[in-house]
């Protein structure tokens, strides 16, 4: 499969050589369509992608899915965004816990201190979304 | 009482008063004063009489005051009259009249004997105040009371007469009638000891009256034979029968106290008062503490007082008499029965409770509508505040997604298109630089139909992102953490936000201050900025309706505006 690399930092892995296999990623997101979207724009971007529409699909994906990293819409059918993160924060299920993203239509100031307050490691806009934005975050989280 | 009745007792009244100044007319120089008494105390009577049957036509006081007033009269005249025979039943009826005042007091107040016993009493008094004259009269000579031949002679006169006879038969009456009067002034104190309420208060001024009656028949009685002057005893000491227009003039002068005091304590009353207060007041005003405020219950299973006692309409006990209060069919007034001779009081109490009844209904209607209307603004204001959130949601899962979605596609088409043509990805990149700006406007949008962070986390979060967007340098002093009933979470916030953008445009100001803080059952939130002031409360519709939306919750807005010191702007919100 032809990789892209959209970034600096994939561009740097990219010339050396050394790619690895890009760590899954598990989309939390309720709406078909806009998953369907980011499934595309993110194996566009060499992941491997798991799907799940409601809070507790993603915390029973990130058991058997193990992904590197889940990107976490706040609202959901079932529990919100945030009780998720708690959930897969407080079951790391022996290995270690993905990291999470916290993603929504709305900006972060509309959530106020809660997002800080969460275990997730942070928050995307959707409308900000890229393979190069996670892979950010993929690179600031603790090995 | 009819006219032609009240025109027989004023004409009777006339004549026996004229007829004992005409028959005793000219006096003897020394009997002047005391035919001046006859006449004040006889005619006082008369008139108490006919004053009494116009104020109690149901009752027979009117008719004992008549009859204590000829029976004081009459024999004075005929005594003048120079005539045998008139003399001679003049003589016998002197005295009588003390019958029908024992009468009178023992009838008090509502003009009825209680007993048999007591009617016997009364007989015995009439009885013994005739037979003793009539037994003395037969030895009486009018010589022994100094007359001479010019005198009327006695027709019953039996012989010379004897002296000794007379007085013996005099001192046995005397003793006789002195023995009544105790028990008839027993029988007064009796009365007043069992009397309750209006009734009671009625025996007063006759427990008093009727002890002085009896003390002049001690004194003047002939028994222990005291050294008065003439004058002392005919003319002075018989004032005390004055007792009975006076008692009449007592109960006339607080019947008519009580109908004054009555509207008093109603306006004294005020609004709002409890049944129970509304009876103080009446019991009050009408002196008559047993006085009864009852009301049907609910289950027509009878009445019950303001004390929560069961009150038997129909026959309410002895010495109670019932009256409906007007316009209530549910409540009633019990009240002791010498009030039922007042029938105008009655009707005057039960118009004051009728009208405070209606007065508090009325009030507890208008305040339940109140009410009701207060409840409605609120959950209008609470449904439309329900509406925006479900909007903004709307808006949030719907357009704004689908917005996201484009303006990524965009992107990521830009992104590829870049390289094989750069035109195209410039016609892409402004078509997406479009679908951002959209995305920001909509946001906005939806932000200012309904926060989401006021939803999300409470007013912690939501003023701090006010702060954060105003223009103005905006300190947060304090801002209670923990959640509120929505409609008042959005109130604060809507005032905050409402005041910061005041700020932005009008104040011309450095720097603004949030404080929301918590008092016992309230919310007061804060804004004051170091502008220009002078704004003012009734200027701009965004502060008007900031003024409704804080009402609709129950709260209150106020601004204070010093030209030149700035604005502060408070609004204390209910929260339980």
């Amino acid at each position: 499969m032809l990789r892209v690399c959209p970034d600096a930092s994939g561009r740097a892995r990219c010339q050396t050589g050394s790619v690895q296999p890009a760590p899954a990623i598990l989309i939390v997101d309720d709406h078909d369509g806009f998953r369907r979207f980011v499934r595309g724009l993110l194996e566009a971007a060499g992941f491997t992608v798991a799907e799940a529409a409601t809070g507790a699909e993603a915390t029973e994906a990130a058991r058997t899915v193990r992904p590197g990293l889940v990107l976490l819409d706040i609202q959901l059918p079932d529990f919100d965004g945030f009780e998720v993160a708690r959930r897969l924060a407080a079951d790391p299920l022996g290995g270690p816990a993905p990291v999470v993203v916290l993603t929504s239509t709305r900006e972060a100031s509309d959530y106020g201190g809660r997002i800080a307050a969460s275990p997730a490691a942070g928050f995307l806009p959707k409308d900000q979304l890229s393979g190069a934005a996670l892979r950010r975050f993929l690179a600031r989280a603790p090995a | 009482m009819s006219r032609r009745l009240l025109a027989v007792l004023i004409a009777g009244a006339i004549a026996a008063a004229g007829g004992l100044a005409w028959s005793g007319w000219p006096p003897h120089s020394d009997y002047l004063p005391i035919l001046i008494c006859y006449e004040v105390i006889g005619s006082s009577y008369l008139v108490a009489g006919i004053a009494a049957w116009v104020r109690w036509p149901s009752s027979r006081l009117g008719l004992l005051f008549t009859i204590a007033g000829y029976l004081y009269l009459l024999p004075y005249i005929l005594v003048n009259l120079a005539n045998p025979v008139a003399f001679t039943i003049g003589n016998l009826g002197q005295g009588i009249y003390t019958a029908a005042v024992a009468h009178l007091g023992l009838a008090w107040p509502t003009g009825r004997l209680r007993s048999r016993f007591e009617c016997g009493v009364v007989i015995a008094e009439y009885v013994t105040a005739v037979g003793f004259s009539a037994a003395a009269i037969v030895f009486w000579n009018p010589a022994f009371s100094g007359c001479d031949a010019s005198c009327p002679a006695n027709v019953l006169l039996a012989g010379d007469g004897s002296r000794s006879a007379g007085n013996a038969i005099n001192t046995i009456g005397g003793f006789v009638g002195l023995v009544l009067t105790g028990i008839v002034l027993t029988l007064i104190v009796r009365h007043w000891r069992s009397a309750r309420g209006w009734s009671r208060r009625a025996m007063v001024p006759l427990v008093w009256l009727a002890g002085a009656v009896g003390i002049e028949q001690i004194v003047t009685g002939g028994v222990l034979n005291l050294p008065l002057s003439s004058l002392v005893s005919f003319g002075l000491a018989p004032l005390v029968m004055l007792a009975g227009p006076v008692l009449f003039v007592i109960s006339t002068v607080r019947a008519r106290t009580a109908g004054g005091a009555l509207g008093t304590a109603i306006v004294d009353l005020g609004q709002g008062a409890s049944p129970a207060r509304l009876r103080e007041a009446l019991a009050r005003a009408l002196g008559d503490s047993t006085l009864q405020l009852a009301f049907g219950r609910p289950d027509e299973s009878g009445y019950l007082d303001t004390a929560g006692r069961a009150v038997d309409v129909d026959r309410p006990g002895p010495g109670r008499v019932v009256a409906r209060i007007a316009g209530s069919d549910e409540a009633v007034l019990v009240y002791d029965e010498g009030l039922a001779l007042e029938p105008q009081l009655v009707k005057l109490t039960a118009a004051a409770a009728s009208m405070a009844l209606e007065h508090a209904r009325l009030q507890a209607e208008v305040q339940a509508q109140l009410e009701q209307v207060r409840a409605s603004r609120t959950r209008i204001v609470e449904a439309g505040d329900a509406e925006r959130r479900r909007l903004e949601r709307d808006l949030h899962d719907g357009a704004q997604q689908r917005l996201v979605t484009l303006s990524l596609a965009l992107g990521m088409a830009r992104d590829r298109a870049a390289q094989a043509d750069p035109e195209l990805g410039s016609l892409i990149e402004s078509a997406s630089k479009e679908a951002r700006e959209a995305l920001t406007e909509l946001r906005e949008l939806a932000r200012g139909i309904h926060p989401a962070v006021l939803t999300e986390t409470g007013l912690t979060g939501a003023i701090q992102a006010l702060a954060e967007r105003s223009p103005v340098a905006t300190t947060i002093t304090a801002v209670p953490d923990g959640r509120f009933p929505a409609a008042i979470e959005a109130t604060a916030y809507f005032v905050v936000s409402e005041a910061l953008t005041n700020v932005a445009k009008h104040a011309m100001a450095g720097g603004a201050e949030v404080t929301i803080y918590q008092r016992p059952g309230r919310l007061v939130v804060e804004v004051s900025d170091d502008g220009a002031g002078g704004a003012r409360p009734e200027g701009g519709s965004g502060l008007r309706g900031l003024a409704d939306r804080v009402a609709s919750v129950g709260g209150v807005l106020r601004m204070d505006s010093p030209p030149g010191c700035g604005t502060r702007l408070e609004a204390d919100l209910p929260c339980p």
